[in-house]
């Protein structure tokens, strides 16, 4: 149905997309897997007639049944690219809140689609688009046509583009990272809604992803690419059990596996259980929420307690004590009048740390995780309930490795800076930043490098590097790894892992992936609504999750 | 309803403070009404029998009490240079109320001088590809913004009036004798108000029109098959004209607030000039109404500017 022949593209003389070929029959689901500037991307956008003015197309043709839509040294048809867009083939993006106008009705952005490529007006036409709204499975389409995307929520804008992409029934359709801004559990049902939408339509679909076992579980042929190649093409069965490419090879070991972990502390300590017992109606007792919340907390305590005592009778020195802990955040108002409302985050959160421990913490965005970091690193001051700390203060790894590193400085001022806050002399910081850099595994020549220079992967090292420098006991990592390709993922989990014996560090590492989460600690701790809801041993959680909502996350 | 009840309060809480931040810098500018009237070889007594005649021998704050009673009253007083005949002085709001005319019939065509050419233009421009376009503009409304209103007024008055022979320089018409008449010579001052205005908001338009082009939805809307126009005008204008308004508002309230210079190039009896020789000659009544009216009309109009991102900007109704 679609081929493309020996596809280049490059943006000013910088190859994106080299010597790519493939085609797409009807009904079949591909999924393009690479990381970060594989060309997986510049691939779907050019197929789609959407490249950027400054890219050019060096080599081979796209056709879609007989029309040639784009040829490599000839100028592109906009007029017959137009005609296909929207109409035999659709894009579905990555970021539904950008990728939405936000100043136009949602229902009016789907029925231009209508007014583009069909007679459909009026009363029809919104017919046409309540219709499929409920196709997609939004809910009281009628409100939904007359909202703004920021009224809806971030699975609900998914749906809504896709309803956009699937109203005429294209034949095509793309689907670039469409879940990767997405939480884990409405990551789940669109992924279920693309599957059956594939089913019923039977069209064709491109699925665009990093993440090789989301294409697995979706696409019936997998292409690996890399460095703007197709390094490896089969079906999932065979890219995992049978992987002929060496980046595929490695891809696939990095992929975060809930292999059996060999020496931890945990395994040291009694493998009881120590989850919270028998409560998993907090999901579907409205009513009782709170008390049940606090009958949670209160097993929970008891839990600790339990913990407390072995780890005491181990000899392991509590690092962190934090003892129904409630955060608040003041949501401001500016003008003369408004008083100021308090909004509780984190509500009765109650666990300690030990020496050489690492917890985990897992939970959706929105749930509380960072509050309660902010809260024990001292950043936020509005709470209730005690926080001890036995150790000093603790230090931090940041998120985003782009926008946290002064990039006006050399990677050696950075690294000394947490020294030259406590007044260590000239020599000895410049020795102690050398010696980190050897610890973080980056050559003397960085030390005069800017941020600038590094990859993300090397950034990341840069931020533990800062964290550690001033031999602390203890370190919140909040999402250190989340803004990483899969490959530098593994690379910087092996690092935190080593460290970590090295040093004898106690984690608190907080993360939306609760497979990430799970290599790396001995405790896992998962909120829901600013509240733990549960709270057990990596092992014993995993093999035996008390709660619904963990038991989704694992899923 | 709260919105407004508390947009209403701090409107009057700053008209307030400026009224007092007026009266007191008058108490401190050196100069004095009573000798500016007399001159310097008048006689004490006769100072002393003006200064009692305009109420100036009394305390400082009885006198903004007394004056501010009377702003309440609807009272603004009365000119302490202008006078009506022979015995009676000229009443502040009668003052203002000769000059306002001129100054809002000048701001009004000035502005939509602005809105008419700024806006097409802005749209122009970040639409076209060609280069040529593009240098020309940007070098144009460079220019436009860089030369300085008086001289743009001469500019103005050179090529309309002596070179094309489009109006009389000087020839102030009253609108009192000739509404057309009026219109027709405050055509030419409004065009030297607006060219860097225009220049100023094309620019603006522009870049703002460029930079909603990099968002993420322009690429879902040309997914969908729109062309460049559809694109232009369905998406990116509404969610770039955000910022303009704004930037207009701004102008609007710095252009009916009143323009002293472009008044005094074109020889206009507006609120701008009577502003400066009401300053000039201490003639305090005058000049703490002018000032409440131009703290008013800057308030006034970003309340607007407020009331319309409330209409266009749903994010912001939303909250």
């Amino acid at each position: 149905m679609i081929k493309i022949e020996d596809l280049s593209v490059s943006f000013q003389g910088r190859t994106a997309v080299e010597h790519v070929s493939f085609s797409i029959e009807p009904g079949e689901i591909i999924g393009i897997v690479g990381e970060s500037g594989s060309g997986k991307s510049v691939t779907a956008l050019t197929l789609m007639g959407l490249l950027a003015e400054q890219a050019s197309v060096d080599s081979g043709r796209v056709t879609f049944d007989d029309t040639v839509l784009l040829e490599a040294g000839r100028s592109i048809d906009k007029r017959l690219l137009q005609k296909f867009q929207g109409s035999r083939m659709s894009m579905v993006f990555q970021e539904p809140m950008t990728s939405l106008n936000p100043t136009m009705k949602v229902g009016k952005q789907v029925e231009e689609v209508l007014q583009l490529h069909t007679e459909l007006k009026g009363e029809e036409a919104r017919k046409k688009v309540l219709s499929i709204f409920d196709e997609v499975g939004l809910k009281n389409s009628d409100m939904v046509y007359e909202s703004y995307p920021h009224q809806l929520s971030g699975g609900m804008r998914q749906r809504v583009m896709i309803a956009m992409a699937l109203i005429l029934e294209p034949e095509l359709i793309i689907a670039d990272e469409p879940t990767t801004a997405l939480d884990v559990t409405i990551q789940a049902q669109i992924i279920a809604l693309l599957k059956e939408i594939n089913k019923r339509h039977h069209n064709a679909m491109l699925f665009i992803t990093h993440d090789l076992n989301l294409a697995k579980t979706l696409a019936s042929k997998i292409m690996v690419m890399h460095h703007g190649q197709i390094v490896e093409t089969g079906t999932p069965e065979e890219i995992f059990t049978n992987p002929q490419d060496d980046y595929t090879k490695m891809l696939i070991s990095a992929v975060p596996q809930r292999k059996k972990r060999t020496c931890n502390n945990a395994a040291q300590r009694n493998q009881k259980s120590s989850a919270a017992k028998g409560l998993k109606s907090f999901e579907e007792d409205e009513d009782n929420r709170k008390s049940i919340a606090e009958q949670i907390i209160e097993n929970l305590q008891n839990v600790e307690k339990e913990h407390q005592e072995q780890c005491v009778q181990n000899g392991s020195r509590e690092i962190l004590r934090v003892s129904d802990l409630d955060v608040f955040y003041k949501e401001g108002n500016n003008s003369l009048f408004g008083g100021k409302k308090k909004k509780q985050v984190v509500n009765g959160a109650d666990f300690s740390i030990y020496e050489g421990e690492v917890l985990g913490l897992v939970g959706e965005s929105g749930c509380g995780k960072t509050s309660l970091s902010r809260a024990i690193l001292g950043l936020n001051q509005n709470y209730s309930g005690q926080i001890q700390h036995f150790t000093e203060r603790p230090q931090m790894i940041f998120q985003d490795p782009y926008s946290s590193l002064n990039p006006a400085k050399t990677i050696g001022w950075l690294l000394e800076e947490p020294l030259r806050v406590q007044k260590v002399g000239k020599d000895d910081r410049k020795q102690a930043a050398m010696e980190m850099l050897a610890k973080i595994g980056l050559d003397e020549t960085y030390y005069r490098r800017k941020p600038s220079e590094l990859s993300g992967g090397q950034r990341q090292r840069i931020s533990i590097g800062q964290a550690l420098i001033t031999r602390p006991h203890f370190v919140i990592a909040d999402e250190p790894v989340s803004a990483l390709d899969v490959t530098i993922q593994a690379q910087i989990m092996d690092l935190m892992m080593n460290l970590k014996e090295e040093m004898g560090l106690s984690y608190l590492f907080i993360s939306h992936d609760i497979n990430i989460v799970y290599q790396i600690s001995d405790r896992i701790m998962v909120m829901k609504d600013g509240t733990i809801i549960e709270m057990g041993e990596t092992e014993e959680l995993f093999s035996n999750p008390r709660e619904e909502y963990t038991k989704i996350l694992l899923a | 309803m709260k919105y407004f009840g508390k947009k209403l309060v701090s409107l009057i809480i700053t008209l307030f403070m400026v009224s007092v931040a007026t009266f007191i810098a008058f108490q401190i500018i050196p100069g004095d009404v009573v000798t500016s009237i007399l001159g310097t070889e008048a006689t004490e007594e006769r100072e002393a029998q003006l200064r009692e005649e305009l109420g100036l021998d009394k305390p400082v704050v009885e006198r903004y009490v007394n004056w501010m009673g009377g702003v309440l009253k609807g009272d603004l007083g009365t000119s302490y240079r202008y006078s009506k005949s022979m015995n009676e002085m000229m009443p502040v709001a009668e003052l203002i109320g000769d000059k306002l005319p001129v100054t809002l019939w000048l701001a009004a065509i000035a502005l939509v001088l602005i809105i008419v050419i700024s806006i097409p233009l802005g749209v122009l421009w970040a639409h076209s590809s060609s280069k040529f376009l593009d240098a020309f503009l940007g070098v144009m409304t460079q220019g436009a913004m860089a030369v300085p209103s008086f001289f743009l007024g001469v500019l103005v008055i050179y090529i309309f009036g002596i070179v094309m022979k489009m109006f009389t320089p000087g020839s102030y018409i009253s609108y009192h004798t000739s509404f057309a008449g009026f219109l027709g010579y405050l055509i030419f001052p409004a065009i030297a108000i607006a060219i860097p205005k225009i220049a100023m908001t094309a620019r603006f338009l522009r870049n703002a029109m460029l930079g909603e082009l990099k968002q993420d939805y322009v690429r879902t809307a040309y997914s969908k098959g729109c062309s460049k126009n559809r694109v232009m005008y369905g998406h990116v204008l509404k969610n770039a004209m955000m910022p303009v308004i704004t930037f207009v508002g701004m102008i609007i309230a710095e252009v009916v607030a009143g323009s002293i210079v472009v008044e005094q190039v074109f020889s206009l009896p507006g609120i701008g000039r009577l502003l400066i020789s009401s300053i000039s000659t201490r003639d305090f009544p005058v000049v703490e109404i002018l000032v409440l009216y131009i703290a008013f009309v800057v308030i006034f109009v970003y309340f607007i500017v407020d009331m319309l991102y409330r209409v266009l900007d749903p994010r912001i109704s939303g909250r």
